[in-house]
């Protein structure tokens, strides 16, 4: 009798209580493109060594024919579960914060652009 | 006591054993800006206001091609087995996925002036099957795998660091930002990657 009970309640708790996930995941190059600090470039003025002094090595170098470009790049994944053995729902949600910069054949920057995002934003 | 305890039993060991449904959700990146097409002429400073620094990016011969891409992938299985009693002679899955989602690609000349463009948008059945497998299961039904990697710029420093077919191929390689792009989910068996024989 106690070994029933026991054993239901096992199954119980395995069956019925079952699990939740979180999890997070990141990758790429630290966030260093918000507006307090590209505030400091100027268009037709800053060089593509004041943009690597203030944000560091990008993602990416892609080279076009005499101009150059740099892309940063931070991909955040969130993802959060539910783990109920008979029926499981995992969700991710993946962000890519992300700044490009275009400098022309004598490194001077043309043109730039940045995204951050917001944690809740959708 | 007895018989009102083995029906419980019997309904948790069902449940808990015999079968499992699992739902997963991809987002990937936010929803473009619904804005109409970006016109032939309009500038890469414009481009760049209008819809914020690009997912992808390459150099091409007359110029460079950037792209923008949002992605929301649905899978569904349903999966019976009798494994976890230690009999696992038989399984039978179920499983589809759904894929949704939008890309825009603009072109630019040297002169940073857009000389074309072109958004797609979809929502289709991305796959799915149905499996009775005895003794191991060897087959997923369902696999979102290649539609939900990373993007191609974290690899770029690592990119000559491949397998030699794929070092090799590298000049052709659309990760390495200089021979063109290619969205999510392209087959590599064939085109600029087949020789990397992934």
């Amino acid at each position: 009798m106690k070994q029933k009970a026991l054993l239901i309640a096992l199954l119980l708790g395995v069956g019925l209580l079952g699990a939740c996930a979180q999890f997070e995941s990141k990758r790429g190059v630290e966030v260093n493109w918000q507006t307090a600090v590209t505030d400091k470039l100027t268009r037709g003025e800053s060089t593509r060594a004041n943009v690597l002094a203030l944000l560091g090595p990008p993602s990416q170098v892609i080279a076009l024919d005499g101009e150059t470009a740099l892309y940063y790049l931070f991909e955040q994944s969130q993802g959060d579960g539910l783990v109920l053995i008979v029926y499981n729902r995992m969700r991710i949600d993946t962000r890519y914060d992300r700044a490009i910069f275009f400098f022309d054949e004598k490194d001077i920057l043309t043109e730039y652009s940045t995204r951050i995002y917001a944690p809740d934003e959708g | 006591m007895k018989a009102r305890s083995a029906p419980i039993v019997c309904t948790l060991l069902a449940c808990w054993l015999l079968t499992a449904c699992s739902q997963w959700r991809y987002d990937l990146g936010t929803p473009l800006p619904a804005t109409d097409l970006p016109q032939q002429g309009m500038s890469l400073a414009q481009a760049l206001d209008l819809l914020g620094p690009p997912q992808r990016m390459s150099a091409t011969a007359a110029g460079f091609v950037l792209a923008w891409e949002r992605w929301h992938i649905r899978e569904d299985a349903i999966g019976v087995s009798l494994g976890a009693l230690g009999a696992d002679f038989l399984s039978a899955d179920w499983g589809e996925m759904r894929v949704r989602g939008e890309f825009l690609l603009l072109t630019f000349d040297r002169q940073h002036q857009s000389t074309s463009a072109t958004r797609s948008h979809w929502d289709n059945y991305g796959g799915g099957g149905k499996a009775i497998q005895p003794f191991l299961g060897f087959i997923s039904v369902v696999d979102a795998g290649d539609l939900t990697g990373p993007l191609p710029q974290h690899n770029w420093g690592s990119s000559l660091l491949q397998r030699l077919p794929g070092t090799l191929n590298m000049v052709s390689n659309p990760g390495s930002g200089q021979s063109g792009l290619q969205q999510r989910g392209t087959p590599t068996a064939i085109g600029q990657q087949s020789l990397e024989m992934d």
